[in-house]
Order: structure tokens, then sequence, then C-alpha cells
């Protein structure tokens, strides 16, 4: 990741959101992006120019423009008409911005238009946010990374976030997934964790049993 | 057979699909691919299908499908008769609010400027006083208060539409409620859809949002009513009633929102039943009253 001094920054064209600049640089805000968080509080995983990564709840296209100018290709899925139009204008300028309108809760309506990702990315306010992350899994190469960044508000608003956490680590290594980091998004983002995990194959199961 | 947005490959054969975006928009939105054996598509097969030579030609094509597609949908989601509507009652409710805020503002203004100036013991309405400093404030507190009342018309005006719209969008609710609290509902559930999968007892308590997880939360006793309480039937029913009469009115609600999705017109017979079985309820609370 590119860092200037203590900065997260992003190199391409400014001006989505009206983001600050450092010369030619973009700053990536915590405080406005969770996956900014995630490397300000954690490791995350690197994002490397050959990657293909597949974004679910792209929303308006805020942090979408920023891993879009680390990466290769950006599958991003938004499901809502009013944030899908500020989407579909950053991506008329970053051509490596793919828009698709569908439910990130039915992976088939997409299905005829993903290719095999590197990285799977989530951020969806929905209830049963695992399963859709462990049903989207069938994009991500094995060996590949899921980050699923957990609004635990949008799990159960009655259960504590500590709780809701534990339950989603718990159901995505049932699924067989690995998983290399939990942490919170504090102080950044209130009650919202991000997991990362492995997607394991032939050769990269670390030898963890899930 | 396994079908991707650039064609099927059969048999180990690929069949592409023309270059027409509309055409190839459209039939991804009919394919239906299952999960349980899928194989994601890797660019090559483009290639080999003949539909591109690199990856950049790639992109270019499915980029150009996915924004025809997205547009598309766009224009098709907003072409609901309660798109419109959603937003002019959000911003009928957001102009009330700033219509009380800067009405007090305003009087505050004009109470420092005439320094015996009180409202006790006056009956004046706010909107009168706001008149008054607007035919006799000078300067900006005159002309502020001016925009204030001019913000007032535009509310009432729209309130209108609002209401004329909303008997027309769903007549059955608002046959039952009045137009303008039958948009309300519509504009919490967000839009009409949503609003006629909401079961009864949601729709009972639409509105009262801080209340009821207040009541999930807590041991804090559950609300009878959200905005249907703005229904006279509801808010005249004596107290210890006044959740049946939110109950029942709610469940015929639930009704009515469907047949307005599903139906889009009025339907007098069930509007019949309905009324007389809300009439009901407050027949059995003046019985009760008499002895």
């Amino acid at each position: 990741m590119i860092r200037i001094g203590d900065v997260l920054v992003s190199r391409g064209e400014g001006g989505v959101y009206g983001e600050r600049m450092l010369g030619s640089a973009r700053v990536w805000d915590p405080y406005r992006s969770k996956l900014a968080a995630l490397y300000y509080v954690g490791t995350g995983t690197e994002l490397a120019p050959g990657m293909k990564v597949l974004y679910l709840g792209a929303a308006n296209g805020t942090t979408v423009s920023h891993v879009a100018d680390y990466t290769e290709v950006v599958y991003a899925v938004e499901f809502a008409p009013h944030p899908m139009q500020d989407l579909l204008e950053v991506a008329r300028r970053r051509r490596n911005i793919v828009p698709i309108m569908a439910d990130a809760c039915r992976p088939e309506q997409y299905a005829p238009l993903v290719e095999t990702v590197d990285l799977l990315y989530q951020d969806v306010a929905q209830p049963d946010q695992a399963d859709i992350a462990i049903r989207n899994c069938a994009f991500l190469k094995e060996g590949g990374t899921l980050i699923l960044m957990l609004k635990t508000r949008s799990v159960d608003i009655r259960k504590t976030p500590g709780v809701v956490f534990e339950d989603t680590v718990a159901a995505l290594k049932t699924a067989g997934l690995i998983v290399r980091e939990q942490v919170w998004l504090a102080p950044y983002h209130q009650d919202h964790a991000a997991i990362v995990c492995t997607k394991p194959g032939p050769g990269y199961n670390t030898g963890e049993e899930p | 057979m396994r079908s991707y947005w650039f064609g099927d490959l059969d048999e180990g054969v690929w069949k592409p699909v023309p270059g027409d975006i509309p055409l190839r928009a459209g039939r991804v939105a009919t394919l239906r691919t299952s999960l349980e054996d899928f194989i994601p598509l890797s660019w090559e097969d483009a290639v080999s299908c003949g539909v591109c030579t690199t990856r950049t030609e790639y992109i270019a094509a499915l980029r150009e499908v996915c924004f025809f597609a997205a547009e598309q949908e766009i224009r098709e989601r907003y072409a609901g008769k309660d798109a419109e509507l959603l937003q002019m009652v959000r911003t009928l409710d957001e102009m009330d609010t700033v219509i009380n805020l800067l009405s007090e503002r305003v009087s505050e203004w004009h109470q420092v400027r005439h320094p015996t100036f009180s409202r006790k013991y006056r009956k004046t309405p706010a909107h009168v006083l706001v008149k008054n400093i607007a035919t006799k404030g000078r300067g900006a507190l005159g002309r502020t208060a001016g925009q204030i009342e001019q913000l007032g018309v535009a509310r009432t005006d729209l309130a209108r539409e609002v209401s004329d719209r909303a008997n027309r969008v769903m007549p059955n609710t608002s046959a039952l409620i009045g137009g303008l609290v039958a948009a309300r509902l519509m504009a919490i559930a967000g839009g009409l859809l949503p609003l006629s999968r909401l079961p009864a007892s949601v729709i009972q308590v639409l509105g009262a949002r801080t209340a009821i997880f207040a009541h999930l939360r807590t041991r804090s006793p559950s609300p009878k009513h959200g905005i249907i309480f703005q229904h006279r039937r509801v808010h005249n029913a004596p107290r210890e009633v006044r959740g049946k009469v939110a109950r029942v009115l709610a469940g015929k609600l639930a009704i009515a929102a469907k047949l307005d999705y599903f139906r889009g017109v009025a339907v007098p017979e069930f509007l019949d039943t309905a009324q007389a079985r809300i009439d009901a309820v407050g027949i059995v609370i003046t019985r009760k009253e008499e002895p």
C-alpha cells in the first residue's frame, strides 16, 4: 500500500468526492472508508496492480475509486438505484470499474458477468452477511482473499456487537475459510469489524484446521 | 451447457452472442445460472468465442453491457408511480422541520428587538407572528420572515399535491386513512412494494421506531401505534381501546396496501367491509361506555 508519511493514499484522477490531494496522490480517509480504516488498524491484504476484485456493496463508489486506483479491474456490485447513479459516474471516468446493478444476495444474477477474482470485498448492510460472503466465494480463486466488513448492527440490533462478531467468524470457519485477521475498526467506525480470510485450496492450506 | 454474457459453451463449442449491446444485456437478465456446479468465466473464453482479441477489448465490451443494463434498471426502478411521491413526502416533512426551526429563531430575534414583547397570554399562532414580523420587521429580519411565509405557502401546495397523488397511486390505503398519512406510511416503508410486503403488526407501529426499539431492548411497554395515530378513529378512541382500534386499522391497511400494489385501483367491496369493521370497533367502545 502507498503511504506518504503516515497518510494512506492511492494514485489516480482526483476530485471523485472532494478528497484531499497530496501532490498527485489521493488521500484515502479512514473515517470515510472502512477499507482504509482496516489498513490503519490492521494489515488487511496488499492491493496489487494485477488484481481482479469483486466488490459487493459498492454504494457511491467512494472506496471503489481507491481500490480501482490500485488494481487491474473491479467488479462493483450495487443494488440501490440512487447510489448506482453515482457509481456509474465514477465508473465512466475509471475504465477498470465494471458497474453491475444486482443484488449481492443473488450471485446467480451476475454469475454470467464476473470472472474468477483474487479478492472478494464485501460491505453490505444485510442480516446474513456471512452467508452472502460464503456464497460469493464461488467467484474467488483458491488462495484468494475475502475481506468482510461486518456491520454488526445490521445483523441483529438486539445482539451485542461482540456476539455477532464471534458468530460470523465461526460461520466463516465452518464454511471452510481460513480466518487470517479479525479486528474492530474503532475508532474510525463504530460497531464495525473487518474479517480477513483465505479461501483454501491445494497448496494454500496453511495447516490451520477449520 | 455453460452460459456467459458473451456466449454459450455447448459440448465444447463456443456459440457467441451478436455484439448488439441491448441484445446482450437483455440476454444476461434472462440467464438462469445455478451456482451448484458453477464455473466462473475466464476472459480467454471470450477470445475463444471470438467476441474479442485482447483483455482491454474484453473489459470495454463488458462495461458497455453493464452500463446499459444498469441505466435501464435505474430507469425502470424510478418509473414506479411511488418513486416521486416518496420524494414529495420527504420534502414535505423536511419543510415542516425547517419552517418550525426558522419561525422559532425569527421570533427570538424579534424579542431582542422588542424588549417588552412576550407571547404569554396571547393566542397568536406561530404563522401569524411570522406574518406580523414580515410586515413590520425592518431589514434582514423582515425579509427572512417573509421567506418563511412563502415557504409556508409552498408547503401547503405541496401537501395538497401529496394528498392528490396518494389518492391516485394508493387509492385503497388513502381511502382508509387519508392521502397524507397513506403517503407517509409508504415513505417510511420505503415504497409501495415494501409497504405491501409488511405485516399488519409492523404497519401498526411504523413511525414509532424509538418506542419499538426501546421496547425490544428494555422492559418498556410496546407502542400501540405509530403514525396511524393521526387517523381520527385512533386518536379519538378512548385510551384503553386505542390499541385495539389501531390493530384493526393496521390489519385493514395491510390488505389495502397489497391491493394498491397488485391491482392499483380502488376496490369498493373491500373498502366498504373494512370501513364497517373499523367502525364496529368504535361501536363496541361506545356500548362499553354507556352503562
